[in-house]
């Protein structure tokens, strides 16, 4: 580590001028929104003072809340014991057994470029039943596996799992991309000093490659996490959370809430629960990690 | 990484004066709105004389839900602002079109923030009465009075328009709900118009083991299966005011009428009336498959006359109309679902309101004349002068004036009745019977619960 010489001010006269505009655009809506959440306010109208009553009401008495946290802490755990080790196995293929690796990365990488209203819409039509061209379940059918066709969409039990599925589809490829970029920065001549002491391909792979992408693995850790406690567009344009809230996840409900229900400051204490949750869950990843970067460094 | 002292210094600066420049920039957009100010007080203390402020430039936002190029009403708005900009030329009138979803939301955003545009839309009765509670909009007593515009309105329509005898908004349509049916398909399903809803599961029934898709429904958008178990329950309980009755006391949610209705509508749905998958299909997809001729029956307001008209389902005049009929013998078919429109309101804060309420009076008179050149008359909540035939109208359209000549009342929308929060829940409530048989007495407590939480 080069440690710069320089003096306080002058670092404060860099850092300063970006704290201000970051805690002015970031950290005070933040917190006006914790105080939002203390209010009976129906976003129009005059407020009125309540306390933690929204809180205490979404944590113990909410039918819908806990469920909707529950799914959407299902789809961050699926995103990050599924959809991250997919990534990095892809990437490590990729970066070891093709010779000219952008076109492929690229086209992983093309449903991240995608607007989330074409995907949802391009799967709603996969998913559909058959008698309405739905392919999902035309190939099902065709292959004669009629007692696996669903209404994928709209029974309550599995809905929330096909909408998961195109969440993880679409990112794929931002996680390989990320992950065949920490690949491609370690240093080829450890391969090939590990090659002579006799680690090659899946051994290699576990000494070597592994524990030197631990840091970019982090980023692909964080990134998923958050992005699906933040999970809402796709939601909205394939369920619209329905049916009957059967695929509601946190964000979409805080939606709901403050603009369909008009109720403003109960919205605003589920986005409170929100930035406390991705808080936690930064905090904990990041916890986690520094254990193995001891470990390895 | 060795930095220069001097460097350093630079950057820091060249960040703080690039930081200074944009202070001055928010200072100078500051400066120039005094400027903007000083310049309105000169000509104000020049005019004197009115010729001086005709000419002051005003800029109206109007905020509409007319986006869609292939709606008469995208024409229609076009074609008015256009004359009335041509008439007065120091007005200019922005148009601000979205989705009726994206101004819902938008109008909330600018109404937390109190910078509600010139004109916008709202939805009637409850839907509206929160920003009149916030004190909004500007009453339009007044400006109805002005070139007979009141008297273009249909009779009571404006009721739901009121609060506390000050009208605050004036309706783009007024519909009712019917059910359209395709006469081609039900020939193939060997099926006859229905005079009774259990016929019409009956028909329904037929049409299915015919392999015929008996109705469709975009229940995406949950209002649209809603819409349609309201109109079970107006007859079911004998008559329209179910809902005022429990927001008066007299009923509860666990009363027969209701559950009565919700068996009703269960019976329908597990009849098969409804295409599969039907909670994924928003209003358009819907709307759609009966369009294309996928489906025998659509049930919706009045105003998918225009667009069903215009589609491959309605070639050779192949569509028709029928009442929604009675329940179980209870109701009467002359009772509709009413669908006051969404209506035009001026912010009260406007700054130009004088200019704001003169154009929309402008705008409202011509209205209806506009939308009978386009064809797309039908449903408005303004009296039309006009030959219909002569002009052009189709036999189906024709159908549909008739339907409205029968009416004697009926029922608002849920959303319209009720407050927003018990609405929500009633609407998830009525989607979740698309997709698991619920026992009537459950959704009725569903309902009871949710309109204890949110009473006002």
């Amino acid at each position: 580590m080069n440690v710069l010489k320089v003096s306080g001010w002058k670092i404060a006269a860099f850092v300063l001028p970006c704290l201000l505009i970051y805690s002015l655009l970031v950290f005070v809506p933040i917190l006006v929104s914790f105080y939002s959440g203390l209010l009976d306010w129906n976003g129009i109208g005059a407020a009125k003072f309540i306390g933690l009553k929204n809180f205490e009401k979404m944590l113990t008495n909410d039918s819908i809340f806990w469920p909707a946290v529950g799914r959407t802490m299902l789809l961050a755990g699926v995103s990050m014991c599924v959809q991250l080790p997919i990534a990095l196995f892809i990437a490590i293929l990729i970066s070891r057994y093709v010779k000219k690796p952008n076109f492929l990365v690229s086209s992983y990488f093309l449903p991240v470029i995608l607007s989330v209203v074409v995907i949802g819409q391009l799967w709603k039509t996969i998913y559909n039943p058959a008698s309405m061209g739905g392919m999902l379940n035309q190939i099902l059918e065709s292959l004669g596996l009629n007692s696996w066709t669903h209404s994928w969409l709209t029974e309550p039990k599995i809905a929330i799992y096909s909408v998961i599925v195109v969440a993880l589809w679409q990112y794929l490829g931002y996680h390989i991309l990320i992950q065949f970029t920490g690949i491609q920065n370690v240093p080829s001549d450890i391969y090939e000093a590990a090659k002579i002491d006799g680690a090659s391909g899946l051994k290699a792979d576990r000494y070597i490659t592994l524990p030197l992408i631990v840091p970019i693995f982090k980023i692909s850790v964080v990134l998923s996490f958050i992005g699906s406690l933040q999970s809402f567009d796709l939601i909205m344009v394939m369920t619209g959370g329905g049916p009957a809230h059967a695929t509601e996840v946190v964000a979409s409900l805080m939606y709901n809430m403050s603009f369909l229900s008009m109720k403003y400051g109960y919205g605003s204490a589920i986005a409170s629960f929100l930035v406390i949750l991705c808080l936690a869950a930064t905090i904990i990843i990041n916890g986690l990690f520094s254990k193995l970067d001891k470990r390895y460094s | 990484m060795k930095f220069k002292p001097l460097m350093m210094a630079l950057l820091a600066s060249a960040l703080t004066l690039g930081l200074a420049a944009c202070g001055s920039g928010s200072n100078g957009s500051a400066s120039s709105n005094g400027r903007k100010n000083e310049g309105s007080t000169n000509s104000q203390t020049n005019s004197g004389t009115k010729e001086d402020t005709s000419k002051k430039e005003v800029k109206i936002t109007f905020q509409n839900i007319y986006p869609d190029p292939t709606d008469p009403k995208y024409k229609m708005i076009r074609t008015v602002v256009a004359n009335y900009e041509a008439e007065h030329p120091n007005v200019k009138i922005e148009l601000d079109s979205l989705n009726t979803d994206q101004q819902k939301v938008k109008l909330k955003t600018q109404a937390a923030s109190k910078e509600v545009p010139d004109i916008t839309i709202v939805n009637p009765a409850a839907q509206m009465k929160p920003f009149v509670d916030a004190g909004l909009f500007a009453p339009l007593n007044e400006m109805v009075e002005k070139n007979g515009l009141k008297g273009t309105f249909q009779e009571g329509i404006l009721d739901y328009y009121t609060f506390d005898n000050n009208l605050y908004a004036l309706p783009d349509g007024n519909n009712i709900a019917i059910v359209y049916y395709n006469k081609k398909m039900f020939e193939e399903g060997g099926v006859k118009v229905p005079t009774t809803f259990e016929e019409m599961v009956g028909v329904v029934k037929q049409l299915k083991a015919k392999g015929i898709q008996p109705m469709a429904i975009g229940e995406k958008d949950s209002w649209t299966g809603s819409f349609l178990f309201m109109n079970i329950l107006l007859r079911t309980n004998g008559g329209p005011g179910f809902l005022q009755d429990v927001i008066d006391g007299k009923k509860t949610f666990e009363d027969p009428a209701f559950t009565e209705a919700v068996n009703a509508f269960e019976d329908l749905v597990q009849a098969g009336a409804f295409q599969e998958g039907a909670t994924s299909f928003d209003y358009n997809a819907g709307e759609n498959l009966f369009k294309t001729g996928k489906a025998a029956m659509y049930f919706m307001g009045s105003w998918a006359t225009g667009g069903i008209e215009e589609s491959t389902a309605n070639e050779n005049q192949n569509v028709g109309v029928f009442k929604f009929p009675t329940v179980n013998g209870k109701g009467n078919p002359d009772e509709f679902m009413l669908a006051p429109g969404s209506a035009f309101a001026v912010s009260k804060d406007s700054k130009h309101l004088e200019e704001t309420l003169d154009f929309l009076n402008y705008f409202l008179v011509n209205y209806p004349k506009e939308m009978f050149n386009l064809k797309g008359a039908i449903g408005l909540a303004q009296t039309v002068d006009g030959d219909f035939k002569a002009a052009g109208y189709s036999d189906m359209a024709m159908e549909v004036l008739n339907l409205f000549k029968d009416v004697k009342g009926g029922d608002l929308a849920f959303d319209n009745t009720m407050n927003p929060g018990t609405a929500q829940a009633h609407l998830s409530s009525i989607q979740n019977l698309f997709v698991s048989k619920t026992d009537a007495g459950v959704v009725a407590k569903e309902h009871q619960t949710a309109y204890d939480e949110n009473k006002e």
